[in-house]
This record gives C-alpha cells, structure tokens and sequence, in this order.
C-alpha cells in the first residue's frame, strides 16, 4: 500500500508504516519562515495600507476612530470578527458598500481597489496588535539623576566595581536607555528585540577545581551542572572533570552583586540610576 | 496488589484482540496501561510501579530510543511536550500538527499521521486522549482530529476555534464518560476562552462552558462593560483533572487579556487565573477560586490542579492543591472551592497579601508601567504546564519551579488598549525542584539548580521510592522523593520537554520521557 504525499517540490511516494497519513482540510496555508512567530497570516503591502490609511480616515475615521480601534459610533475593527475572517476585502466590501442602515452605517461608493487597500490597512493594524515583539517601549528616562548618583555612590554601592569616568564612561552613548536599565539589572540579559547598542559582552566567571590529589586549575567557566564541571585555561585549553566526591569546585561569580541588588532594589531606585547614567555620555 | 500483577500478563494475553482502551483503565492507578495525559485523573503523577526502585535505580539504562521524523516542510517547535498514553502495548504521543504510534517495548513506529495545518501558532502539544479505538487530539490551527488507533487513520476532524482570531490550540484532550473534554489557546488579540465537550463519534458539540461571563451573568460585575468581558481572555490550555466520586472536572483558566495592560478591564476579571469546578456532563460551574484577580503579568492559573486525598486536623479531605504561575501554592476542599492554604512556594514581590478567601491581593504599583517595572516571578511564571507531582507516601507536592525577575512595561496607554498593551523583558532566573508539604507550604527540601533559565521539565514520582525529572542542563535525574537526593542520572540531547510516564509490559517496567524530539525509554533489566 502506498500513499502520496504532497509538498513544494511535488509528489513523493512513501511505504505505508512509513508514510505520514496527510489530512486534507480545505485550503491549507502555512505559516511563513521568516517572520515573526505571532504573524501566520500574510503581512500586506505597505504601499496598499497607506493608500487604505488614507481612505480610511477619511471616509471611516470619523466612526471607527483613525486607528481603527472604534468611536463614539462605530465598532472597533481591530478586533472584529468580520474583519479578521476578512481576506482582500472579501467580507468588508460588501458591508462597506450596503452600509448597516439598522445601524446608523451609510453606504460607501468605494472601488474595488479602494476596498483591497482599506482591508490592508486594517490588517496592518490587526498585526500591528498581535505582534508584541514590536510594540514600542516609551520614555523610561523619569529618574531622578541626582538621587541615582547618590545611590551609586552610596547604598547601591556600584561604585566598588564601576567608574563614571571609566567602565562606564560614555555608558548612554552605547545602549539605549531600555538595554541600559536591563543590563543594569542584571547584565547577563535577554534584551528587547529592538533595543539599539552592541551585543552585550559576556562577563567571564572563573572556577577554580581542587582535585582529590590536592592539585588546582583555575579558567573560565564553560559548563557545571551536578554531575560534572569545564573550565578553559589561561592558555585556551579546555578541561572537564567529574564532581566525583572529593572534587571541590569554587565558582566566582563577578554578577554576584548584580544578584544581591536585584532582590532589593525599588523600581524608583532603579528608575533614578538610569537617569544617572543617562547623564554619561 | 502483588496478585493483581502476576494476573496483568495472562490477563493481556487473553485480550490480544484488542488494541483499544477498556474505560475502566482510566479509574485505575496506571499499571499496564497509561490512559490520559496525567496516567489517571487526579493529575498527581503518581505510579504504584516498583520494579525499577531505589535500590536498583543505579543499574537503570536505555531500552531504547526513538527520534521523531515529521518530514519535509516540518513547521515549528518540534519539541515532545505530550505525555505519551501507552494502551495495550503501543504509546501514542504528537507534536504540532504530527501523530506518532510507536511499539512500547521496542520503539518501532507503527504508523505516522500528519495534518495540513492552517497556520496558528506551533509552540506545542500535549498529546492524545482516548475513547475505545479512537484517539484525539488538537491542533495549532484548532482542529481536533479523530484517529483510529490501529493504523493512524483519520475518521474525521472538526474546528473547535478561529485561527483568523489568533487562537491556537495545544492541549491534550481529557475523556472523561463520552464526552471529549478539549481546550482553546490564544492570547494575541483579546479573544474570549472556553472549554467544550465533544462528542467523541461526531466531534459535535455537547456543550460549552465560557470561561468568561456574558453579559447579565453571573460574574458580569467583575469586568466594566460587555466589550472588556467578551475580549477578556481565560484560554483553557493545560488539561484538567477529575473526581469521579463527586463527578467534578476541575481546570486551571488562563489569564486575562489584554495581557499585560489592564486599564481597560478593571476589576477582578472572573473566571480567568481561576481554579474551576464543572459537572464534565452539562459544563455548569460548581464552584470557583481565583487564584490571581485582575492579573496583569500573564500569569495564568492553568498549571494542573492535583487532587490530594490528605488528612487535615486528622480528618480525611478531598483536597486539590496548584503550584500556581504567581508563586503561591494553594490547597482547596475540591467539594466546595473553600480555600485552606495559600502560601508563596517563591520569594515574590507582587502581592500585598491574601483576602479573606485566600485570594492574593495584587499590589497596584507591581503592575506594568511605562517606565517599566521590576517583578519576581517573570511574566513565564513561579511555574508553568509542565505537570508537577503528589506522592501519597512521602505526603509532598514536587514542582520544578522558577525564581525570575522580569521588567516590565506598559506600551499601550490608551483607555481600551488591544493586544498584549504591554512586553515583558527577562533578566534573571534561578531554576529549583521544591518539594512542599502540602498541608503547611513549607519547603521540605529544594533542589537548586543556580542562576539560569529553564524549567520545562514535568516530574513523575513513584512506588519505587523515585522522583523523575530533568534539570536545565539537558539531564534526566532520579531523585530521592523524601530527601532530594540525587541517585542517579542520565544526560540526553536536550533538556526533558515533557512529563516523564511509566508503564510495565511482561513484567518489564519502563521509564519513557521526551527530550526534544527523542523519546527515551529506560529499564533495569533482570
């Protein structure tokens, strides 16, 4: 028994025991690589939403509001059901050219191409919503700089490890403020997708590894879990070892300050010392 | 006890006709058979199995291996995060969009099913349910496929939700009489969440429960107009657990939307971040408890609800407890919701309490703001869907759980804000197995596994005096259950994606688990 599969490239024959049983839902369509995960539908042509943008706040706006989130009295169509079951204005059009009397909606005269780019447009604005890893941060800057300079020199006590007019000087010029108050935080970090600035450096932790034997290597840590420990040497060598009992290993940890402040700061505290590092540039 | 297994193989013999599933099996502790997603309906994860036991758990190696091969055009995670149902011999497990029946004692694949997806998101899948020969199962694009458990066949489908909307489905469907209890996902863009209960010849609808009310409704109160309350989210995504005496389907509710930008749904939202009560027959709510009112952090109460069988102030109880998404552990009477404990399993800075009913206070100035604000837990949660365990003998609650702090910022000011109206940025994480007591809360022992990200690891315990699970480091671990102690260890591809399951075959006990798309099964061979 042999069974067909369809794909891009045409028609494969696989063995039965073998062979995926392919369903057949009317008009498959699958997601796109390249794109964001959120976004499984296609992404319309940004000439076609300006042109819709333009239609629509003029003729829509005044009801649906110009972003199309709804008015005082028209619905909201960003997250109308009629408008995401939409495709090129296949369901819109025609309620946009009966109009919704019952409802106080007039009629609109809009061509066909008209009504392909106002259904472009409002999935401009559909995805814009469903696609949170573009949403924009807004200011973050509303510290007070004075304060945060005291708290680095004072009960922070970021002043053991960093210097204003060293490790940190210029700091602003070289992140954002949004990758500044993340790496603050903690700088190992995962940063906004957006976020401007170079890719974070990776601070080194060193182990040290006394053997049952007594003898000691030092390097940077490469693994450690329960079971066994890695290290690279001065010279660039790599070493693992088992963590059978008698093996002592002493990880230092240049983040451990960053750890212990983290579970204490406030957000005001945290809010200021970005304004102060803000004023390094 | 003894008896019953010298019986199982002369037993499975005399059934070799068959390859479905006795519904009887599913009112069992899961022996020869692993039925529904949690092994049985009280989600504790619990196995009576002890051939393979803390004396001889040293000695435990691989049986076999089996690496899944969704061919070409493969979308998505290909993570195994189903917990394979194994009945009468074969294990039936999914990932999105994929269904694979492979042989429990070797790991031959018997056949492979693969659906034309739609789109909608392909972050993961839970698995099968089962009725008789017919499997079940969900899929991104909220279809659920009826297959025919001998060969992979497809009887029919049937769509259970809008893709169009942004709902995308993931959970292992729950049977519980003849209905087939499934679950909707999706919180992009404000839609409403439900569960339903299908009929497993047809795939029709028996009846829908909506997790948020409608207007006039009871619960109506807790939102400010029918707009916030019908875009208000509670997805159904993480399968329930069941009292067959008290016949209540008890699940977890998704949290609600916006996710993060709660201005325009002020008050409690029900029955969102809820632990829920429903007569699995007509879908009517028994009782509620909100784990997290007017959550602002996407922290979902939809972790599994485990039913505790336990003793309070030395009275037998029927108790359910959660390792809940916000921190807190809870311990509620299952007969009536009534609260007995609520008690943070994680150091957490959110909350400025409980209520009267147990019921943690949100701290206003803990919400996202513009400016961004620094919260423990992160928005992926104290914990998550992987399935945690109850063992009866040791009286512990085990979670892998997570302390992780997240800045996060509100990006959506307006009055009616849609989508998530905010983001979320992780910055720290510390990964630890807790065993907690679950008639104080206490932490008997933790398991730390230091500073990193991770958590995706379900646990199983069992009457071999073992606990199961991995760790962050790609190891699949046996741990002493009383006392935490490692005994012994296994490092495989990729971190444990799934919950590990058990199950004995000619008296041959097997320990199955997923790492990324491997499925592992081990044994101690006599």
């Amino acid at each position: 028994m042999f069974r067909l599969l369809q794909t891009g490239a045409g028609i494969i024959i696989f063995a039965a025991g073998v062979a995926p049983l392919v369903g057949q839902p009317p008009q498959p369509q699958a997601p796109r690589p390249g794109r964001s995960f959120l976004i499984s539908r296609d992404v319309p042509d940004r000439a076609a939403v300006e042109r819709g943008q333009k239609i629509f706040v003029a003729r829509c706006g005044f009801c649906h509001g110009s972003n199309a989130n709804g008015g005082e009295s028209g619905p909201d169509l960003v997250r109308s059901v009629l408008a995401l079951d939409d495709e090129g204005g296949d369901k819109i059009g025609p309620v946009i050219r009966s109009g919704r009397p019952d409802k106080g909606m007039p009629a609109f005269a809009l061509s066909d191409d008209q009504i392909k780019d106002v259904a472009a447009f409002l999935r401009s604005r559909q995805q814009a919503a469903i696609d949170r890893s573009t949403y924009t941060i807004q200011n973050i800057v509303t510290g007070d700089a004075k304060k945060g300079q005291a708290y680095f020199n004072g009960a922070g006590r970021c002043n053991t490890c960093h210097s204003p007019t060293g490790d940190l000087a210029k700091i602003a010029t070289k992140y954002d403020p949004v990758a500044l108050q993340s790496r603050l935080v903690y700088p190992r970090t995962q940063r906004p997708r957006r976020a401007e600035g170079p890719e974070p450096k990776t601070v080194p932790t060193l182990v040290t590894v006394t053997l049952a034997s007594g003898q000691t290597i030092t390097g940077r840590l490469e693994y450690i879990d329960d079971f066994d420990v890695a290290l690279r040497d001065a010279a660039g060598d790599y070493h693992s070892f088992t963590r059978d009992a008698g093996v002592k290993v002493d990880v230092r940890d240049p983040l451990a300050a960053h750890e212990e402040l983290l579970k204490k700061y406030t957000d005001d505290e945290m809010h200021d010392l970005v304004a102060y590092l803000e004023t390094l540039k | 006890m003894k008896l019953r297994r010298l019986v199982i193989p002369v037993l499975a013999a005399a059934c070799l006709s068959g390859q479905g599933l006795d519904p009887a099996k599913l009112l069992k502790l899961p022996v020869e058979t692993w039925p529904t997603y949690n092994g049985d309906y009280s989600g504790r994860r619990f196995s009576p199995l002890s051939r393979i036991n803390a004396s001889n758990v040293t000695a435990m190696t691989l049986a076999w291996e089996y690496r899944i091969n969704m061919g070409p055009g493969a979308e998505g995670d290909t993570s195994i995060k189903a917990t394979p149902l194994e009945v009468n011999g074969v294990l039936y497990f999914t990932v999105p969009d994929h269904a694979w029946a492979v042989d429990a004692r070797t790991g031959r694949q018997l056949w492979h099913y693969k659906w034309e997806t739609h789109g909608g998101i392909h972050i993961g899948n839970r698995g099968f349910g089962m009725y008789g020969d017919w499997l079940y199962f969900e899929t991104p694009d909220n279809y659920l496929i009826c297959l025919n458990a001998k060969d992979g066949t497809e009887r029919w489908h049937v769509e259970i939700a809008d893709v169009k909307q942004e709902y995308f489905s993931t959970p292992a469907p729950i049977v519980v009489h003849n209905h087939i209890i499934v679950g909707v996902g999706g919180d992009s863009l404000d839609v409403p969440g439900y569960l339903e209960a299908r009929d497993p010849e047809t795939g029709q609808v028996q009846w829908r429960w909506n997790s948020t009310p409608r207007k006039g409704e009871f619960g109506a109160d807790t939102w400010p107009n029918q707009e916030a309350m019908e875009h208000g989210g509670g997805m159904t995504w993480v399968p329930g657990t069941y009292d067959p005496e008290l016949n209540l389907y008890y699940l977890g509710t998704g949290n609600p939307n916006p996710v993060m930008a709660g201005q325009g749904r002020k008050g409690d939202n029900l029955w969102t971040c809820s632990i829920v009560a429903l007569n699995p027959d007509n879908g009517k709510l028994a009782w509620y408890f909100q784990a997290s009112p007017h959550d602002t952090h996407d922290w979902d109460a939809a972790q599994t609800p485990v039913l505790i069988d336990g003793q309070i102030n030395g009275q037998p109880r029927k108790l359910i407890a959660q390792a809940s998404r916000n921190g807190y552990f809870f311990l509620l009477d299952r007969t009536n919701g009534k609260n007995l404990l609520s008690k943070p399993f994680i150091d957490l800075n959110w909350s400025k309490g409980v209520d009267a009913k147990g019921q943690p206070i949100p701290d206003p100035a803990k919400e996202p703001h513009t400016n961004g604000t620094l919260v423990i837990p992160a928005s992926g949660g104290a914990s998550n869907w992987p399935p945690p365990s109850f063992d009866p003998e040791t009286g512990l609650f085990y979670v892998n759980s997570s302390s992780s702090y997240s800045l996060f910022y509100l990006t959506d000011i307006e009055d009616k804000p849609e989508g998530y109206g905010g983001r979320d940025s992780g910055v720290w994480s510390e990964v630890a197995l807790k065993a907690i007591d679950y008639k104080t809360g206490q932490i008997r022992w933790s398991h730390e596994y230091g500073a990193r990200p991770g958590g995706g690891a379900g646990i199983l315990t069992t009457a071999g005096k073992l606990l199961f699970t991995g760790d962050p480091n790609g190891n699949f671990i046996a741990y002493d259950p009383a006392t935490g102690r490692i005994l012994w260890h296994s490092h495989l591809i990729a971190n444990v994606s799934n919950g590990p399951m058990t199950y004995e075959l000619d008296g041959q006990q097997y320990l199955l688990v997923g790492a990324g798309d491997s499925l592992y099964a081990f044994t101690v061979l006599h």
